[in-house]
């Protein structure tokens, strides 16, 4: 437990002002080397450092980045989404509260990167209190020069706006939330063509997760190949911020290298074991969207391959932990009913499906399942796994059939006695 | 060109086209409810989704632009397991209400729920319901049968300019309606039920009129304005029930204006003059033929005539007209009319930035190719009026001469007339008319006159021999 980490050490209120990240985080050093590099070197830096966006999809943060078309004529725009809306997820949440610049100077230096003066953080519309001090540090930024016109005398200009969210899950998907941006309906769009090509506006964006932005500026300072060496595993790089929540003594945001513990690891040492020294029932490895993993599964590395080789996700890098004392028919249909309120409607399978589940895992819940309700639920999951026109129906469909395959268990006893076991 | 290979056939297709429209091309039907042809592109429905080789997912035809040796399969098991499935969810919450349905017969849900559903059904939930507001006077609105493709909403937003349809709430309670439940402003707000796939949106005017498998259907073109939109006219037992839009790219495209739409109702109007009339006294009194072309021949005689065509008339009936009128009237002079304040081809402007246009009438264009001069005021020395009328100008008002009516009138429009003698509108004749930029374009007969309503060459025959 004694390796480098960037975050959490910095993780209370004393290190929000900005004299503290001039002082202590060596702030805004990297903005002023990065606007005296080429762009495409930036790139390249990045790319060495083996970043990859922390919101849940794992894409390499440097390729994503020499997406944008140079010769564009449109305006471009870097989208920090601060949406952090998988259920269990709350690390970004510590970023913008304790170190809000990093996220900002993360954000001149990708924005001058990608040749973009303006820059967006759509934040989750709960965070009231983030949106606030978000907005102080950016208030304080422009005030000394970090934002706005000619920043540190580079001649690059700018400018970040926070605009907040009205609270849909939907939103933390990069083009639901560019439509959003625009003041429209929260809906995914249709890919191709994706957001370098034709993102906010219509002009080319790029759309990073928070985590991944406040990383930038480490990779700047410190070279890309130092941050690819503090992951412990090939492609992954930097360190890992982990939300972790449920049945744990000690449950908070972790920080390790990528792909530095198991699972079983973070649950049992980092956390402090299970709440009241209970068996362990189930671990959801990556926000409430992961497949479920048993007690049996958790000696696995916890990083993103690892993860995707045992049939999950590291997802947003949120563990929710569950003790046998609690009813897992009763949470899959929680996670359900959370789909199916944040379905945005527009899709058939995902709009008509994900609210039938949760009809369904209703009745069994309530023990008026049937024999054929189980198949049939696979078969549902199965018609929307895939076949959505975003993520958010995988999201819906892979927890219900990994509960249902890996805990049928409970499921026939709710069915069969018309009760619920572990009550 | 470059080709694509669709279940196991070569097709040659332009860069650009999705592969809805190249699978088309080569025979091959892919379902949709969203997608349509003249709007955006939103794959939403995923009914058209296919298996494309050497992607894992299966790709929605309607966004997929095909490339050169790109091998899809409409057929195959997974391909098909989603059409099933797609069909299955759609109907979670669909009424089944097909026997009450005025879509039922024409509805591309119960069409893809034969082709390509399931006849058994495993959801016994509760079905979704909603309450339905007043779209106004053109639109029923049924949302219980709605399947969320969105297309109303787009037609308003990209092709009438407007936006009144929208999708409020989210998810599963996602309900399609006008912004604050207004009434539709557009004047193209028929073309909302035709657009729709299912009976969420059906036409007041045609409601539980008839079930749409009796009627015949005219391909023929619209006189409700100089535009000559291509339309088909429905009917069973020479009764018109309603006007759809016959898709033609260079015209109309796929749409029609509300004017348009309900124009033919006059034809089947109780108060239409359908047998030939003569003042006698002070009112206008049934009569037969040959006593009305004499009363008419008498009012006309050895006066100075003048002679008004309706630009609602044909091309046939123009010059027919031109030649009739100058041996039978010496002297007399021929005018067009139709819309009031348009006495030329060149006032005749755009109304809107669709289709409509300011002249109300289908062949000024061609009547004045043919030589007509437009109606201003009637010439000096003019001592009685004959008006040759097809059913939609707007005849000038004429005080103090007798006027004689050829054609199709209401009884409103003769009060000051000495005989009637009725004729065919333009669902009852054949014939060409000429659109604002010259197009000569075709109107068909799609129903039987009522019986004593003669063709104009008929009428003129009987004037000039009996």
């Amino acid at each position: 437990m004694s390796e480098t980490t960037l975050y959490i050490q910095h993780f209370n209120e004393e290190s929000r002002p900005l004299d503290y990240y001039l002082s202590k985080m060596n702030g805004y050093v990297a903005a002023k080397k990065a606007l005296s590099m080429q762009q495409d070197d930036i790139i390249n830096e990045v790319k060495k450092s083996n970043l990859r966006g922390r919101g849940g999809a794992g894409f390499p943060t440097g390729m994503k980045w020499g997406f944008i078309p140079k010769q564009s004529t449109k305006p471009k725009y870097l989208v920090c989404n601060a949406d952090e809306s998988e259920p269990g997820t709350f690390k970004d949440r510590d970023i913008m509260r304790y170190t809000p610049h990093l996220l900002i100077e993360g954000m001149v230096i990708g924005g001058y990167a990608i040749g973009s003066s303006i820059g967006y953080i759509y934040i989750r519309g709960e965070y009231t209190r983030e949106a606030k001090l978000l907005q102080a540090a950016i208030d304080e930024a422009y005030a000394k020069g970090y934002l706005g016109k000619n920043i540190l005398g580079s001649g690059f200009n700018f400018d970040l706006t926070v605009h907040r969210g009205a609270g849909a899950y939907i939103c933390g998907e990069e083009t639901a939330l560019l439509n959003s941006l625009e003041g429209k309906r929260g809906e995914p769009r249709v890919k191709p063509p994706f957001p370098a090509q034709s993102g906010a506006f219509a002009g080319p964006t790029i759309v990073n997760n928070v985590e991944t932005l406040a990383d930038v500026p480490f990779i700047i300072n410190q070279g890309g190949e130092w941050f690819a060496k503090l992951g412990k595993l090939e492609k992954s790089g930097g360190t890992r911020l982990i939300s972790i929540s449920g049945h744990v003594k000690k449950p908070g945001v972790y920080e390790l290298p990528a792909g530095g513990a198991t699972i079983r690891q973070l649950i049992y040492d980092y956390c402090g074991g299970i709440l009241n020294d209970r068996k362990l029932k189930a671990v959801i490895p990556g926000g409430s969207s992961a497949p479920v993993l048993t007690a049996d599964e958790i000696d696995v590395i916890y990083d993103i391959e690892p993860l995707m080789k045992i049939g999950t996700m590291m997802g947003s890098a949120a563990i929710m932990v569950v003790s046998e004392d609690y009813c897992v028919v009763k949470l899959i249909k929680r996670i359900t009913k959370f789909y199916a309120h944040e379905s945005c409607g527009q899709c058939t399978p995902c709009r008509e499906g994900c609210k039938w589940m949760e009809d369904i895992l209703h009745r069994i819940e309530d023990g008026h399942g049937r024999d054929q309700d189980l198949t049939m639920l696979l078969d549902i999951a199965d018609n929307i796994n895939g076949k959505t026109l975003c993520a958010l129906g995988d999201a819906a469909a892979g927890p219900v059939t990994s509960f249902v395959k890996k805990f049928r268990a409970d499921f026939e006893a709710h069915i069969r006695g018309g009760k619920c076991p572990s009550a | 060109m470059p080709k694509c290979i669709i279940d196991g056939k070569e097709v040659e297709f332009t860069p650009g086209q999705n592969l809805i429209e190249v699978a088309r091309t080569a025979g091959v039907e892919i379902p949709y409810f969203c997608y349509h042809p003249g709007m955006s592109v939103v794959a939403q429905c995923r009914m058209c989704a296919v298996e494309v080789e050497k992607m894992p997912k299966l790709q929605t035809a309607c966004s997929m632009a095909p490339t050169d040796g790109m091998v899809v399969k409409t057929k195959s098991e997974k391909t098909l397991k989603n059409q099933k499935a797609v069909m299955e969810f759609l109907l979670v919450n669909h009424p089944l209400d097909c026997p009450v349905c005025d879509q039922s017969g024409e509805c591309d849900l119960q069409d893809h729920s034969f082709k390509h559903g399931d006849a058994y059904m495993r959801t016994t939930e509760d079905r979704r319901t909603y309450i339905d507001l007043d779209m106004g006077p053109v639109i029923q609105k049924n949302m219980n049968r709605c399947i969320h493709c969105t297309r109303c909403i787009r037609f308003g937003d990209e092709i009438a300019g407007i936006h009144e349809m929208v999708a409020v709430k989210r998810g599963n309670n996602t309900e399609i309606t006008t912004i604050d439940g207004k009434q539709l402003q557009t004047q193209y707000a028929g073309n909302y039920a035709d657009i729709c796939p299912t009976g969420s949106l059906t036409i007041k005017d045609f409601r539980f009129k008839k079930r749409v498998w009796f009627l015949k259907k005219t391909p023929t073109v619209c006189e409700g304005c100089s535009r000559g939109c291509n339309i088909e006219l429905h009917q069973d037992a020479d009764v018109i029930y309603r006007t759809v839009p016959r898709t033609n790219m260079e015209v109309n495209k796929y749409w029609i204006c509300d004017e348009g739409r309900f124009n033919y109702q006059y034809v089947h109007d109780a108060d239409r003059v359908i047998t030939p009339a003569v003042r006698t006294g002070g009112t206008l009194e049934m009569s037969i033929w040959k006593e009305a072309v004499t009363a008419a021949r008498e009012t006309l005689k050895g006066k100075k005539v003048a002679v008004l065509v309706g630009s609602d008339l044909t091309q046939e009936e123009g010059k027919l007209l031109l030649d009739f009128s100058s041996k039978q009237w010496a002297g007399s002079q021929a005018f067009h009319f139709g819309t009031p304040g348009i006495t030329s081809a060149a006032q005749d402007t755009p109304e809107d930035k669709i289709l409509r246009r300011t002249s109300k009438t289908s062949n000024l264009q061609g009547l004045e190719k043919l030589g007509y001069k437009g109606f201003t005021s009637l010439p000096h020395g003019v001592e009685a009026v004959v008006v040759f009328r097809g059913g939609r100008a707007v005849v000038p008002e004429v005080k103090g001469i007798p006027v004689v009516g050829v054609g199709v009138f209401n009884r409103k429009d003769t009060e000051n007339y000495a005989a009637v003698l009725p004729g065919q509108s333009f669902a009852e004749k054949d014939g060409t008319v000429v659109n604002f930029e010259g197009r000569e374009q075709k109107i068909k007969r799609a129903i039987r006159a009522p019986r004593e309503c003669k063709g104009l060459s008929e009428v003129l025959m009987m004037w000039s021999n009996l």
